[in-house]
């Protein structure tokens, strides 16, 4: 079997290589490609890489697909041959390939899956931070989106090709994608890059706890683990889904449709009353905090300076949010501290804005008394000046 | 007590000369006299910011460490704190703008000919004076827009052929914008400014005393044909009360801006952060700001931003020296006409489109 899949491989290598340089534009297109190239700048040639074709003259034979990623490794692997050129590089790349899917299935002969060209370009490669990089951080998603969001060539592998579409829609492309935060993860920080592999059930809680970790120890201590263990859930998953991953909202918690609580707990179950305490809390720390920055905005606008205001509601939104990631304990005391914390800066903040305003309003009646008194001395002085002997003609 | 204290003060100071003087002092009522009150409003408002300015010293600190949060400490914890604040700022702006006026309605009822031309140079040198007050206040309470604004104001003359280098160094009292900036333009607005400006405030009046004000040419020529024609009015009381009645509207309205509308703080300046979007400097330096903008990078090989800080500097010059160069002709007045209208317009313009945002 091995064999065959190997002469097939050749074969559709070749015919897939023959077209790798036409659909590239043929030599023209790559030696220009090539002149951009981080091998040209450290003083590579098509020889390096290339053999001259069959038919001779300036042709170069196309690189079968099966012998690209070890073509490469030639290079990458050597450790010695790569200081000279980085000092920190590494050198790990193909041996971490040889154990992703991709990397399996092109051992096994499969060419329909990516090699080292398809991620990184053949003749325009540049280095992963560059921003024009097809491996830079804002580039990943689209770049494996070619072949994974591309339900033809998906099918055949019996893979979702809705993947890409549903990370688009998550919070972290949001944090990627639209506000430039390069910390943001794309497909290879939860995948990996060249031992590309969906992680396992048991695995994604320390994939996701590579940021989240706070979420991840609580977690971890909380009885909700060893339940998650026993019935074989994947821990962080069963809440926030894995691709299209949303920004998670109060109202996830409950026992109404729309909880993600609600998927598991119903009134027969236990931790209801728990369940109950947390989202009221949250509610009430919220409306706090709500309350408390509309009296605040409406005390800027009345031009009063309340940055004590500020910094205490800044204080209760920092103890909100610790308090969301303390919903990860699975416990009501460290929650509920947190919370009552939150709602007491909300009410420090609150204090400030209605003194501001009560204070706005005593500049006001100041001022409509000071005016009143100025506008009578007004009246005065111009009835005395009516009153003054007419300018005369010289 | 009165009847004791005024014999006292008379052996020991001329007051009655100066009362008896100031009686028999007269200025011109015609149509054009409401344009008279402009100096005086100016005086006024510069008065309120010496006695705003004095009383924002007993808590102001100039280090970078602290300018902010005293700043900040004037605003809430000082009993009327924010009220002085707000009209030091408000009455800062006010005078510029009576500035202008005055500088204008001199220029355009020729106020500046003989024998009035040291009048008009003092005038011209309190004007830029009064523009140095604001750049060098602005950048007092140190918070980002005033830190970023001072920085983009002092890199133009940085664009001075040989001695641009000295004179950023000599305004910054460094390489860049730090806290030695902020205590040096600290000393220049409480300390050199206001020494020089009331040395030249004086000689200003004092002038103006010597010669009176100035009739407008076609009051000038009507009173050559009939002597009878010009009215005036006794300066005791009729002139001072009148600019009494506007220095008291004045003040109601520096009240009420300042209680409505009190002077923003922003955020303290952080040294290390970018510039934010919007960096702009006063209002009055607008016009400026925006011209700089529509220039190319260089003109004939030439940095066009040297150009544009040439022709203002050419401008204001010409300005200083126009008594000593401009004719008595009708025909040399309504060129200065022209000429002032056209700079007006431009100023106007310039400063609208950067009011509304426009860009080149």
């Amino acid at each position: 079997m091995k064999p065959f899949l190997t002469a097939t491989g050749i074969v559709i290598t070749f015919l897939f290589g023959s077209r790798h340089v036409k659909a590239q534009g043929g030599i023209e297109a790559a030696t220009g490609a090539f002149k951009d190239d981080v091998h040209a700048a450290a003083g590579l040639t098509c020889n390096s890489c290339h053999s001259r074709s069959a038919q001779g003259g300036e042709r170069y034979a196309a690189i079968p697909r099966t012998a690209i990623a070890p073509l490469c490794a030639r290079c990458h692997s050597d450790a010695a041959y790569m200081r000279g050129f980085d000092p920190r590089v590494r050198v790990d790349q193909f041996a971490q390939y040889v154990t992703s899917t991709h990397g399996k299935r092109m051992t096994a002969g499969e060419v329909r899956v990516a090699t080292c060209s398809d991620c990184h370009a053949a003749h325009g490669i540049k280095r992963a931070g560059d921003p024009r990089s097809p491996v830079a951080p804002v580039n990943v998603a689209t770049t494996c989106g070619r072949c994974h969001g591309d339900a033809t060539r998906m099918t055949p592998f019996g893979r979702d090709a809705a993947i890409p579409r549903d990370w688009s829609a998550s919070v972290h492309a949001v944090a990627l994608l639209k506000r430039g935060d390069t910390s943001a993860p794309t497909c290879n920080s939860c995948h990996g890059s060249h031992g590309a592999m969906p992680p396992g059930v048991e695995n994604v809680a320390n994939v996701c706890a590579q940021c989240h970790l706070r979420e991840a120890e609580l977690f971890r201590a909380s009885p909700k683990k060893q339940i998650f263990d026993a019935i074989g859930q994947a821990e962080c998953l069963a809440c926030h889904s894995n691709h299209r991953i949303e920004s998670p909202a109060d109202t996830w918690i409950g026992l109404k449709e729309g909880a993600v609580c609600a998927q598991c707990h119903d009134e027969t179950v236990g931790g209801v009353q728990t369940i109950r305490d947390v989202r009221q809390q949250l509610d009430r720390l919220s409306a706090a905090v709500a309350a408390a920055d509309a009296v605040l905005t409406r005390a800027e606008r009345a031009g009063m300076l309340v940055d004590e205001g500020r910094q205490a509601l800044r204080d209760a939104r920092d103890q909100r949010l610790q308090s969301r990631v303390l919903v990860h304990a699975f416990a009501i005391k460290p929650f509920a501290e947190m919370a009552t914390q939150g709602v007491t800066a909300a009410r420090r903040a609150q204090d400030t804005g209605d003194a501001a305003m009560r204070d706005a309003q005593v500049r006001r009646r100041g001022l409509a008394v000071a005016t009143l008194l100025v506008l009578a001395f007004l009246v005065t002085l111009g009835l005395k000046i009516r009153r003054l002997p007419d300018v005369h003609r010289e | 007590m009165r009847g004791r204290l005024r014999p006292w003060l008379e052996e020991r100071l001329p007051l009655a000369d100066v009362i008896e003087t100031l009686r028999h002092k007269t200025v011109p009522h015609h149509r054009y006299s409401v344009w008279y009150y402009f100096g005086g409003m100016t005086l006024f408002l510069f008065g309120i910011q010496v006695g705003t300015g004095a009383l924002l010293l007993l808590y102001y600190r100039p280090s970078a460490a602290e300018a902010y949060e005293s700043v900040q400490f004037i605003m809430t914890r000082v009993p009327f704190g924010w009220l002085i604040r707000s009209i030091h700022a408000w009455s800062a702006n006010l005078m510029v703008a009576c500035a202008f006026a005055h500088l204008f309605s001199v220029l355009f009822l020729h106020a500046y000919r003989r024998p009035r031309e040291l009048t008009w140079v003092s005038g011209m040198i309190l004007l830029l004076l009064t523009l140095a007050f604001g750049f060098t206040g602005y950048l007092l309470p140190w918070n980002e827009v005033s830190f970023f604004a001072t920085r983009v104001g002092t890199d133009i003359a940085a664009t001075v052929p040989a001695a641009g280098d000295f004179i950023v160094r000599f305004m910054r009292g460094g390489k860049d914008v730090t806290g030695a900036t902020l205590t040096r333009l600290f000393g220049f607005h409480v300390a050199i400014l206001p020494a020089v400006a009331t040395i030249l405030i004086g000689l200003h009046l004092l002038l103006i005393q010597r010669h009176g004000m100035s009739l407008p040419p076609s009051v000038e020529q009507r009173a050559a044909k009939d002597p009878g024609a010009i009215r005036t009015m006794p300066f005791l009381p009729h002139f001072l009360l009148r600019d009494l009645f506007a220095w008291t509207a004045v003040l109601a309205l520096l009240a009420a801006l300042s209680t409505f509308y009190p002077w923003e703080l922003g955020t303290k300046a952080n040294l290390f952060a970018p510039a934010p979007a919007g960096i702009r400097p006063e209002w009055y330096f607008l016009w400026g700001f925006q011209t700089l903008k529509y220039l190319p990078p260089t003109v004939a090989g030439i940095n066009g931003e040297f150009l544009a800080v040439a022709a203002m500097g050419v401008g204001a010059a010409a300005a200083l020296v126009l008594p000593f160069v401009a004719g008595h002709t009708p025909r040399s007045r309504r060129i200065i006409v022209w000429l002032g209208l056209f700079a007006l317009s431009f100023m106007a313009a310039m400063t609208w489109l950067a009011l509304t945002g426009s860009a080149p």
